[in-house]
């Protein structure tokens, strides 16, 4: 753990200490704006959230803004008919997982290479890796789309559709934001000590073997950072997914977009005469959210303690 | 075992050989991948951008159309130019803002003992639920609350801003879009604060104290000693947030991308050379920002 110690010791102003009540005066404005701007970032989530439990009449009437009078949860149930909730989460879930842990995987190999290995043009490879991180996606999403029709037509195996093309990108290390992942491993592999793997080595211990049993078994907690963010970036991740799955398989996010044209269908389809409101997105905006609220809510210091102590940083 | 052995008693070179041989082994996946999916996919764009693509039976057919795709993005299309044009008018100031602001927070948090995990969660709660849909339906219902609250501006007769209106427009509308989206840009700062506030924490104590020691005040110290040390970092976090912007969903240019790419009659070729124009420009603004940090002080904080 660092010591989380005051970066000045004391905070000054002209050439004498501030006396304890003006360094009380000076904490109590720092708390003050932090929790200002604070508010300023969870407002549009308080916002959604109040929303959501609001009935039809609260929204209407413009005395509530927060609290609902009455709690209902018409909405939600709304919302998640629309979304199908269920098997939408679940494709959304298994597709995430299976994406994050191939990312996971093939990063860590780029990472321990780059960190252990003294290999020829290694530089040129750093270098790489950091213009992937660089240049903007969409720049090279026309030939991987027609890459993979024409291997498409190639193979006769079906590909835009289904989650192959990302998949096997994924694999190969080009998923989203993956430039990012392996800086993350480079960095934490960096940190244990070499002599670990020098008397795995003497003791018989192939390449794989270090890779394996030394420097992965130490590396839990780095994995499992590199798999959250791994996994939450592809969640949210729509410009790949639009573009390679097309809606054939039903993701949260994906779904999110069509909701306001797939709500009408939905209740026209039912017969009922609901009119599209805000508390309705607001719900499956909730909805689409919630389940990555829940896994921050558990793991949010790994997360920052994982950004912190990565290659992000810079060196 | 032999192999060790033959390591060690064997000249440097053969040792280095293995070493390349070893490294290249694990780094193949992601070079397969590298070249395969980015270099290629990157060169191929540029090429296409000069070419006519339409999509027949059999496959693809190219055919070579010199400068006519620039032609058109730049003189015959209405909306490339402005979509262009008001991203980079979202990006610069964008950018701006956030790694102030980030910077500002993180020294803030830096300052406090009571709570700043908890602050922490906070501010780096956007990160994990941000995606294009998502910001979409949040501004989206920030609209309309403006437009039915107070019909065309929410900022109409502020005082401040009229004033400020009154020397430079330029100045207040830029204002004016700042605060409209404070919420939006402050989500964006998410990963900025957590970079920054490691970069502090990295800042050796003792330089601090020999500060102290010669009289140097708070504010002295946050710019000769603090901001120097950050700079660095300013300029990684200055490049994620630019990466972040630039594949943004909401904006412009990268609907216009998208329904060019979605085109599949005609529309490759007039895709491929938006998106490398789109890219050129990203690059371009990353470089400016890597030349304000590299040789100089970032005059515009001061």
């Amino acid at each position: 753990m660092k010591s989380f110690r005051d970066s000045s010791g004391v905070i000054m102003v002209g050439k004498r200490p501030l006396r304890w009540y003006g360094r009380l005066a000076v904490q109590i404005l720092i708390y003050f704006i932090l929790i200002i701007i604070g508010f300023v970032y969870l407002e549009p989530i308080f916002e959604i959230i109040a929303k959501t439990f609001m009935s039809a009449d609260d929204i209407i009437d413009p005395s509530t803004t927060w609290i609902p009078k009455k709690l209902s949860l018409d909405n939600l149930k709304i919302a998640a008919d629309v979304l199908d909730i269920w098997p939408t989460l679940l494709a959304t879930v298994l597709f995430s997982g299976a994406m994050a842990a191939a990312q996971t995987f093939v990063s860590a190999l780029t990472g321990f290479a780059l960190s252990r290995y003294k290999f020829k043009g290694k530089s040129i490879w750093m270098v790489m890796l950091v213009l992937t991180f660089i240049v903007p996606v969409p720049v090279l999403m026309i030939p991987r789309l027609m890459m993979f029709v024409t291997a498409q037509e190639a193979t006769g195996i079906q590909m835009i559709g289904t989650v192959l093309p990302q998949g096997i990108m994924a694999l190969l290390g080009q998923g989203v934001y993956s430039a990012v992942l392996i800086l993350i491993f480079y960095t934490s592999f960096n940190m244990i000590p070499k002599v670990l793997d020098e008397a795995a080595r003497i003791d018989g211990a192939s390449m794989f073997k270090v890779f394996w049993f030394v420097v992965v078994r130490i590396s839990a907690s780095t994995i499992l950072v590199v798999f959250l963010f791994s996994f939450v970036w592809n969640w949210n991740e729509t410009y790949i997914t639009g573009t390679f799955l097309r809606g054939h398989l039903p993701l949260l996010p994906g779904k999110l977009a069509l909701f306001n044209s797939e709500f009408d269908s939905v209740v026209s389809a039912q017969g009922t005469a609901f009119r599209l409101n805000e508390a309705y997105k607001m719900a499956a905006t909730l909805l689409s959210i919630s389940p990555l609220l829940l896994m921050y809510a558990f793991v949010q210091r790994k997360f920052i303690e994982g950004i912190e102590n990565t290659g992000i940083t810079g060196e | 075992m032999a192999r060790k052995n033959k390591a060690e008693s064997e000249p440097k070179s053969l040792y280095r050989r293995r070493e390349n041989i070893r490294g290249y082994v694990f780094m193949l996946p992601w070079i397969i991948g590298f070249v395969v999916f980015s270099l290629i996919p990157f060169i191929a764009t540029i090429v296409l951008s000069f070419m006519n693509v339409s999509s027949t039976v059999e496959g693809y057919s190219i055919t070579p159309a010199g400068f006519s795709n620039y032609y058109t993005a730049f003189f015959r299309n209405t909306e490339f130019v402005p979509a262009l044009l008001s991203f980079l008018g979202m990006v610069i100031p964008y950018t701006f803002v956030i790694i102030v602001v980030s910077f500002i927070i993180a020294y803030l948090l830096n300052k406090i003992q009571l709570g700043r995990g908890l602050m922490r969660t906070i501010y780096f709660l956007p990160v994990i639920i941000m995606s294009g849909p998502v910001m979409s339906q949040i501004l989206e219902r920030a609209d309309e609350s403006v437009e039915a609250a107070q019909g065309m501006s929410g900022y109409e007769g502020v005082f401040i801003l009229e004033m400020i209106r009154s020397y430079s427009p330029a100045v207040a509308n830029f204002m004016e879009g700042v605060f409209d989206e404070l919420t939006m840009i402050l989500w964006f700062t998410g990963i900025p604060i957590v970079l920054f506030i490691s970069a502090l924490q990295r800042i050796n104590h003792t330089l601090y104290e020999a500060a102290k020691i010669d009289q140097a005040n708070e504010w002295q110290t946050l710019w000769k000693i603090t901001i120097p040390m950050v700079k660095p970092t300013a300029l990684v976090a200055t490049i994620f947030t630019i990466a972040q912007l630039g594949t943004y969903d909401t904006s412009a240019i990268y609907n216009l991308i998208k329904t060019a790419t979605g085109n599949t009659q005609s529309g490759f070729g007039f895709a491929a050379t938006y998106s490398w124009i789109y890219c050129l420009v990203v690059l371009i603004v990353i470089g400016c920002s890597f030349l304000i940090f590299r040789e100089r002080e970032p005059r515009r904080r001061k």
